[in-house]
């Protein structure tokens, strides 16, 4: 080893003595780690996610194709599970109510985020005050903001009642969560309202990379403000939008917090998204055989979606 | 973990268009005009229905369920704090959820730094697998293996517990916070690393006095995401947690919600959620730097 005679490098050479005791001996240049250090060091990690993650994957296979009950025995019944997912209405009502909800959202998240872009992303007096402000709520989260909408969503005595009778829109006595359309149009706000700025967040960063002379020399070519974001930003940002289009597509996809918390899936299942219905059956129905053949779709679907997002990044590179 | 703050909130900073900003030079009264406009707009879009949601917190049930109007507002007060607290199930899940926010971050943190610190640094057989691996967890979401998960954590004794939740919020945690970790160690450059292995420093050490204090600032993201992520999760807890005792803040509130506690004082839900809402409020504000480095270092997230 290398080691000069200063105090401090004899510290260093009693701090690293039982790192080599454990590897092999060292030569002069070699490096110090022991052998496998790098190895060590991500094992833990790789642990987790083999535990946790890969091996429920892995299982979910196998549960799909069993009867299984929570509680109790169980056998196998083939691909039983995946051919009755043809005649699950309530499965396809789900799906059907969960792809509704992307549509709806999808765009006013896109157009919300990118208008808030726009606000702040240059760096005038109180820009970054702002860009707080719009991702506040996402920080939040969906579930604590559904709590403080419960009480806000009553019947004469909630703030959106009192807000659109105040505007004339309404006596103020709409009851609205426990009306399938009403209460998926208070959700969808509800989620633009809380997600925009995350979509803000993802663009404001893009537009910032966007070199200021291809602004200038559009303008010298006479572009309007909306020329130069047609033609200027939006066709750079594209990958920036697939991505939060990606992402934004499947948050909705996986959307439960917002729905279980406001209607519980009601009146009837008229507001039940697929992860609420899976909930449902795996552990209010106790068939978690069913439950987990249609989460094993919902997997496909979603890697599918994921596979996207990859994608995009890849070709950003 | 401590972490030194040199920029609290304060983001009204006056910058007069920085390098990068556009729009400063000759900038039309129109643009000022439309500008000052939005930010009033943004104001009373985003910051009244936040304070409106604080007031609620110090209003009686009994004011809360009548027709609403700004006399509320001059019936304030501590009752549904007070409530809580000789109520006992609220509070309880607050201590919980502090337990296993804490927790999930102290053990992210950990997991994603040694893995970080082994795939930035260290070039060995298998990274690449390894990596990928953590990766491709980002693609499977945790709703969608809740039932394996379930049936798993509960063969181990794991259901139930504040432990099992701490071990699954970490997992879903890792991804990010290796690829955090992983980006901050590779940018430390190759030289000072040199220099400690010329004074024969070994891996702690080379840790813990050469690249501990660069990748501080990763390690601080990774632990906010984890504990902001862990503060308000929903659907695992709910699924997890069946002894009431046992139950995190958001489990707690939709138990209240639900009147599995008696009849529903919505006085006690705003207090629960505003509760549930102020640590997000304040770490996110005073920790924002490291809140953004993570997007823009992570760019893979949800």
């Amino acid at each position: 080893m290398t080691l000069s005679d200063t105090g401090t490098r004899v510290l260093a050479r009693e701090q690293a003595a039982p790192a080599a005791r454990r590897g092999s001996r060292l030569g002069p240049r070699s490096l110090v780690h022991p052998p496998g250090t790098g190895l060590a060091l991500v094992l833990p990690a790789v642990l987790f996610v083999t535990v946790f993650v890969l091996a429920p994957l892995v299982f979910a296979v196998y549960i799909s194709l069993t009867n299984w009950p929570l509680i109790g025995p169980y056998k196998f019944v083939g691909l039983a599970n995946y051919e009755s997912i043809v005649q699950d209405g309530a499965f396809w009502q789900s799906v059907v109510y969960t792809l509704t909800y992307t549509v709806i959202v999808t765009l006013p998240i896109l157009v919300v985020g990118y208008l808030m872009a726009v606000v702040v992303r240059a760096n005038r007096r109180g820009s970054t005050a702002l860009r707080t402000i719009f991702f506040l709520p996402y920080v939040i989260g969906l579930s604590t903001l559904s709590f403080l909408l419960v009480l806000e969503a009553q019947p004469g005595s909630g703030a959106v009642n009192l807000l659109l009778k105040a505007l004339h829109i309404t006596g103020g006595e709409t009851a609205w969560l426990v009306n399938g359309p009403l209460a998926t149009g208070l959700i969808c706000a509800l989620v633009i309202w809380a997600v925009s700025g995350l979509t803000m967040v993802l663009l404001i960063s893009g537009m910032q990379s966007i070199p200021r002379e291809l602004y200038e020399s559009a303008e010298i070519d006479g572009a309007t403000w909306w020329g130069r974001e047609f033609h200027v930003t939006i066709p750079l940002l594209r990958r920036t939008i697939g991505m939060s289009l990606i992402l934004s597509v499947i948050g909705s996809f996986l959307a439960f917090s917002q729905f279980y918390i406001l209607t519980q899936g009601g009146p009837g299942r008229a507001t039940t998204p697929i992860v609420l219905y899976i909930y449902q059956r795996a552990f209010v129905q106790l068939q978690v055989g069913a439950a987990t053949a249609l989460s094993i779709v919902l997997i496909i679907v979603v890697a599918l979606i994921s596979a996207g997002q990859f994608w995009l990044l890849r070709e950003r590179d | 973990m401590a972490t030194t703050v040199e920029r609290p909130a304060a983001p009204a900073r006056p910058r007069r268009s920085a390098p990068s900003g556009r729009g400063g030079r000759g900038e039309s009264s129109t643009k000022l005009t439309l500008y000052v406009l939005a930010a009033v707009l943004a104001v009373v879009v985003f910051v009244v229905p936040l304070i409106w949601a604080v007031l609620r917190a110090f209003q009686p049930n009994s004011v809360i369920t009548a027709p609403a109007g700004l006399s509320a507002l001059s019936k304030l007060g501590l009752g549904n704090f007070q409530g809580l607290t000789s109520e006992g199930h609220i509070l309880r899940a607050v201590g919980n959820s502090l337990i296993v926010a804490v927790s999930t971050a102290i053990l992210t943190t950990i997991l994603a730094t040694s893995a970080g610190y082994g795939l930035g640094r260290f070039r060995f057989r298998g990274s690449n697998v390894a990596f990928a691996l953590i990766l491709v967890t980002l693609m499977i979401p945790f709703q969608a293996i809740l039932t394996p998960l379930f049936l798993e954590l509960n063969a181990m004794n794991l259901t139930n517990s504040r432990l099992g939740l701490v071990l699954f919020y970490s997992t879903v945690n890792l991804p990010f916070g290796v690829f955090v970790m992983r980006t901050a160690f590779a940018s430390v450059p190759g030289v000072l690393e040199e220099a400690a292995r010329v004074d024969g420093a070994g891996t702690l050490r080379t840790f813990t006095h050469v690249l501990r204090p660069l990748v501080v600032p990763g390690m601080a993201t990774t632990a906010l995401y984890a504990f902001l992520a862990a503060w308000t999760e929903f659907l695992g807890a709910l699924t997890f947690l069946t002894s009431e005792n046992l139950y995190t803040l958001p489990v707690s509130l939709v138990n209240l919600q639900l009147g599995a506690y008696g009849e529903v004082n919505y006085g006690f839900l705003a207090a629960g959620a505003v509760i549930a809402m102020v640590p997000c409020v304040i770490l996110f504000v005073a920790l924002q730097r490291y809140y953004v480095e993570g997007m823009a270092a992570g760019g893979v997230k949800g």
